[in-house]
């Protein structure tokens, strides 16, 4: 068994230890003093250098510095009750809808859990949280001269849209295509939308603001203001910041009458 | 700041990457709606870069850029291409093109993109 050095919470505190773990159990010393099966952990969060487990219902908040994180987790993500399969991955491909220049095949594991979508190589491990995928889809990459079947994923990372993708075996593909849909059927688009509504979605999308978006279809604000509403109905946006139109009051039309007078002649 | 052509059979999204260009203080030289118009205005304008879409009426994008390249083999195209393309993609690279962007993008990629492919 391995050990570890962590801060772990218990009991409201944060308690400095070492942990015991091999790949089926982790050992938690005193005051928790409990073995933690590797096989009853369902769901794995990571926030910077704290990693929240699950299991029996219950959670662990073990911090650690990132070399042993990247122990703990790896044993945990290899060996947790999750879909889990053997992939090659490139995470992220597309960031923004340009290429990520030093993308490659990483040859590794695709843990779906809970809260989130691993990717785990010899290298690196990346979590796309469940709640940020905005699209899954079955598709076809060129790999090596020849079209293979891939799963894409889609995500928003650090406000950026970016791209993943996932390769494995086609017989274990489609099971991995159906199993990321079910799990992120949460955010799908119940309804159609309409067109204009979809013109302001993509302009959103890449950036624009209120005004640009009046611009460039033509609409009044009133009109971007009913899609907005239709949008806000839907779930696809949130309010970020409410724009104001004023006039001005006698005090403020006397302040500019003033302040355009030709200074006085002394 | 570079000279652009953009290519694309949609008004929208040439307004989109208007939009977009402008605000990195690009300078549209011109719009194309077609690969035929865009080999016309390419060599009537010769922007510092161009924009092609590879979906299009009368030239597809790929056409036009081969053209484009016979007229000009240093010239700067930057593919716009939807998700699904990348065999188009690969052969616009192999045909010339210095860039491409996937639809549906954002504004802050795109320009780095742009200015990256202006600058080498």
């Amino acid at each position: 068994m391995k050990t570890i050095p962590v801060k772990f919470e218990a009991e409201g505190k944060w308690i400095s230890a070492k942990i015991g773990i091999d790949e089926t159990t982790i050992h938690l010393p005193e005051p928790i003093n409990t073995q933690i099966p590797i096989k009853s952990i369902d769901n794995v969060q990571q926030k910077k250098n704290l990693l929240i487990i699950s299991a029996a219902e219950k959670d662990y908040r073990i911090a650690t510095v990132p070399k042993a994180l990247a122990i703990l987790k790896r044993v945990i993500l290899m060996g947790c009750s999750g879909y889990r399969l053997m992939a090659f991955f490139m995470s992220p491909a597309i960031r923004g809808g340009v290429m990520v220049n030093d993308a490659e095949w990483e040859k590794g594991a695709v843990t779906v859990l809970k809260t989130g979508i691993w990717f785990v190589s010899q290298n690196h491990q990346i979590c796309i949280p469940i709640a940020d995928v905005s699209a899954i889809e079955q598709t076809k990459r060129e790999i090596q001269g020849t079209d293979k079947e891939v799963v894409k994923i889609d995500h928003v990372e650090s406000g950026d849209v970016s791209t993943s993708f996932v390769l494995c075996p086609s017989t274990t593909l489609q099971v991995l295509y159906n199993y990321l849909t079910d799990a992120t059927k949460g955010s799908s688009l119940d309804g159609e939308l309409d067109p204009l509504s979809g013109q302001v979605a993509m302009l959103v999308y890449s950036g624009m603001d209120t005004h640009s978006i009046e611009g460039m279809l033509e609409k009044s604000q009133r009109e971007i203001d009913a899609v907005y509403d239709r949008m806000l109905g839907l779930g696809l946006v949130e309010v970020v910041q409410t724009r104001r139109e004023v006039k001005l009051t006698t005090k403020g039309v006397r302040f500019v009458t003033e302040a355009v007078k030709p200074p006085t002649p002394q | 700041m570079g000279r652009i052509l953009i290519v694309d059979d949609t008004l929208f999204m040439r307004t989109l990457l208007k939009n977009i260009l402008f605000s990195g203080n690009h300078d549209i030289v011109g719009e194309a709606e077609n690969g035929e118009d865009a080999i016309q205005k390419y060599q009537s304008l010769q922007p510092d870069l161009v924009t092609m879409d590879i979906v299009m009426p009368k030239k597809n994008g790929i056409e036009a850029l081969k053209e484009i390249m016979t007229i000009n083999p240093g010239a700067k195209v930057v593919m716009c291409t939807a998700v699904g393309q990348e065999q188009m993609v690969k052969l616009a690279i192999k045909t010339g093109a210095k860039g491409y962007i996937v639809k549906p993008f954002q504004a802050p990629k795109v320009l780095e993109e742009i200015n990256n492919v202006l600058k080498s």
